[in-house]
């Protein structure tokens, strides 16, 4: 490699540069007891010394005129002069030492943080500790989008399409490519994960609030098998890591890679074991197939598809009948995201699903439907009214389109649930409407903290949910009427 | 044919050696001459230091010769001037070499391709 050779170039320098500097310090340090002599040569007249005999011999003898010297210049001149005066000549040329030691050192600083430079590069492609190789199998060719691309105002320019040919492309390097080594992702891919797991980590957060722990995270795992079972999505196995139980992705779920056993593999999860080959740690990753896109109705712009809801529903009812019951969404269908919320709290109207009101009233939330949050009955309207108030801080008109954070907790039957809420994101009226059954937690039971934000799909619901609204809003419509 | 370009190949091959020698030859001499401009520099350098009273010598051969020491300053600019004009000739000697192995370099790529796809040819017809 390139970088290999380059390496060992700058440290061949290095090591160059190391021993000229040695040389030329022996040099200095050779000028210094020079001058040492020089100083104390002239002290004496003479001195006795032994001479050397050519090799071996050597003669006692006499050193006179001590302070005469011939000093070699350079280039074959010497001149006579005094000790001092050599004593200034050698001055003269250890300045000349340092300089060139100086250079000496700049050099061998320089290669050498060149050669370091060339191994970090090396280290940080190649070192394993701390890195954790992100891979995505994509199994579905249809479900790569979250939505509809937006469409361009000019009526020629298509949406942007990039995005979806780089997961293309690379879905079928990786379908193929099992075996691929830690390489990195490119860089859109990357770009993608990124903005994947920023939106995990913000409903992440609104999760943490309104989450209990464990059983949580559980239930929402649990309930996104059953998701999964009914679409086509696939679930993130982290592998060798441990995740939080309660972190769900809205549009992807996690699974714990073996350390949590009671996942059972979906038949969508590409069964992407640990690679022997792969030195690092290795998170894979795989989306779910999103829902028809659930809009939440702040007004009278939005619409709500329920697509799946009846299979989801029917599902969630099974479970509910079979038994254990938590008082969260388990029971038959997952929330993973604040999206599902809308998806799942409907009520089942004749068959047909219908988007339950919101059960507090707000005037910017005009016909505003949302999941009810509770079957109780309207004697408690008050309160949840009350409790829903409260929490109901932050969320507002960006209701519109977001999901909030949901909990996923569902309040059972005798309980309150809206003591729990502390985000109820709720502005709309709530219609109350019979149970479906008493003695059967509802699948409308939503949580306490379930937004208000209120889903509708016009198309089916129309006119019935339409008509109740008003009903109840016709005060506040009549006050703002009044107003404006 | 092919005999004759894998010839004319052999040739242009050994004329790049000896210019690569040539140059590497010159690129020798001129680093002798950069050393000896510093040494020069600084017996300049050194001969300012010294004052009259200080006998100056200078070896040619076994023999110290007595000189004197303004001549010896004057003497040794001579020489400096004369080395820093060693240097510069020597420069462009090494251009004029490095543009000439250049040349060959070109003309060996060309005759080695043709040489290849002479000796394709001689496969192919056989």
């Amino acid at each position: 490699m390139s970088r290999d050779s380059q390496r060992e170039d700058c440290l061949h320098v290095v090591k160059d540069c190391r021993s000229q500097i040695e040389h030329w310090n022996k040099v200095e340090k050779d000028y210094e007891s020079l001058q040492e002599r020089l100083r104390t040569l002239p002290d004496k007249l003479s001195y006795d010394i032994m001479v050397p005999f050519g090799p071996l011999a050597f003669m006692p003898g006499k050193l006179v005129h001590t302070n005469e010297l011939t000093v070699l210049l350079g280039d074959n001149w010497f001149a006579k002069c005094s000790a001092k005066q050599a004593d200034t000549l050698v001055e003269h040329r250890k300045k000349h030492v340092k300089n060139a030691l100086d250079d000496l050192q700049k050099v061998m600083k320089n290669f050498q943080n060149r050669a370091d430079f060339t191994d970090d590069l090396k280290k940080l492609t190649g070192d394993t500790e701390g890195f954790l190789d992100i891979r995505e199998e994509v199994i579905n060719e249809e479900d790569f989008t979250k939505g509809k691309h937006r469409l361009a105002h000019k009526p020629n320019s298509k949406p942007k399409q990039e995005y979806l040919l780089e997961l293309e492309e690379d879905k079928e390097k990786k379908e193929e490519d099992e075996e691929r080594k830690t390489g990195l992702l490119s860089e859109e891919e990357l770009w993608a994960r990124l903005d994947e797991l920023e939106r995990e980590e913000e409903l992440q957060d609104e999760r943490f609030r309104l989450d209990s722990t464990d059983t949580n995270g559980e239930d929402t795992t649990s309930s996104s098998e059953e998701e999964k079972e009914a679409e086509s999505g696939s679930g993130v196995q982290v592998n060798g890591h441990q995740k939080e139980n309660g972190w769900v992705p809205s549009s992807i779920t996690s699974q714990m890679n073996g350390t949590n056993g009671s996942h059972p593999e979906d038949e969508e999860v590409e069964d992407c074991d640990e690679e022997a080959g792969n030195g690092l740690p290795t998170i894979y990753f795989s989306h779910t197939a999103e829902f028809k896109k659930v809009r939440i109705n702040t007004g009278k712009n939005t619409t709500l598809k329920f697509s799946e809801r009846n299979e989801q529903k029917a599902q969630a009812k099974r479970k509910k009948k079979s038994g254990k019951r938590n008082g969260h969404s388990h029971e038959g269908y997952k929330i993973t995201s604040p999206a599902d919320i809308y998806r799942v709290f409907v009520d089942l109207v004749n068959g047909e699903p219908i988007p339950r009101k919101s059960i507090l009233k707000s005037r910017s939330r005009e016909n505003s439907v949302c999941s009810d949050t509770s079957e109780s009955s309207t004697a408690d309207f008050e309160e949840r009214r009350a409790a829903f108030g409260r929490s109901w801080s932050h969320d507002d008109a960006t209701h519109s389109d977001t999901s909030d954070g949901f909990t996923g907790e569902e309040s059972p039957t005798g309980t309150s649930p809206r003591t729990n809420g502390r985000f109820e994101a709720f502005t709309g009226t709530v219609i109350e409407k019979d149970p479906l059954s008493c003695s059967i937690p509802h699948l409308t039971i939503a949580p306490p903290a379930l937004p208000t934000i209120p889903e509708r799909k016009l198309e089916e619901v129309g006119p019935e949910a339409l008509q109740e609204p008003p009903k109840r809003m016709s005060k506040f419509k009549a006050t703002r009427l009044h107003q404006t | 044919m092919a005999e004759a370009i894998h010839k004319k190949l052999q040739s242009e091959l050994e004329k790049y050696q000896q210019l690569q020698k040539d140059v590497s030859k010159s690129m020798s001499l001129r680093q002798k001459l950069e050393a000896q401009l510093t040494e020069n520099n600084i017996v300049k350098e050194e001969l300012a230091l010294l004052d009259c009273q200080n006998t100056v010598y200078k070896l040619i051969g076994p023999v110290l010769v007595k000189q004197d020491l303004d001549e010896a300053k004057a003497t040794v600019s001579k020489r400096l001037e004369y080395i820093n004009g060693e240097i510069q000739r020597y420069e462009t000697l090494l251009k004029e070499m490095e543009r000439k192995s250049e040349q060959h370099r070109e003309v060996l790529s060309s005759l080695q391709q043709e040489y290849q796809r002479a000796q394709g040819q001689a496969v192919g017809k056989v």
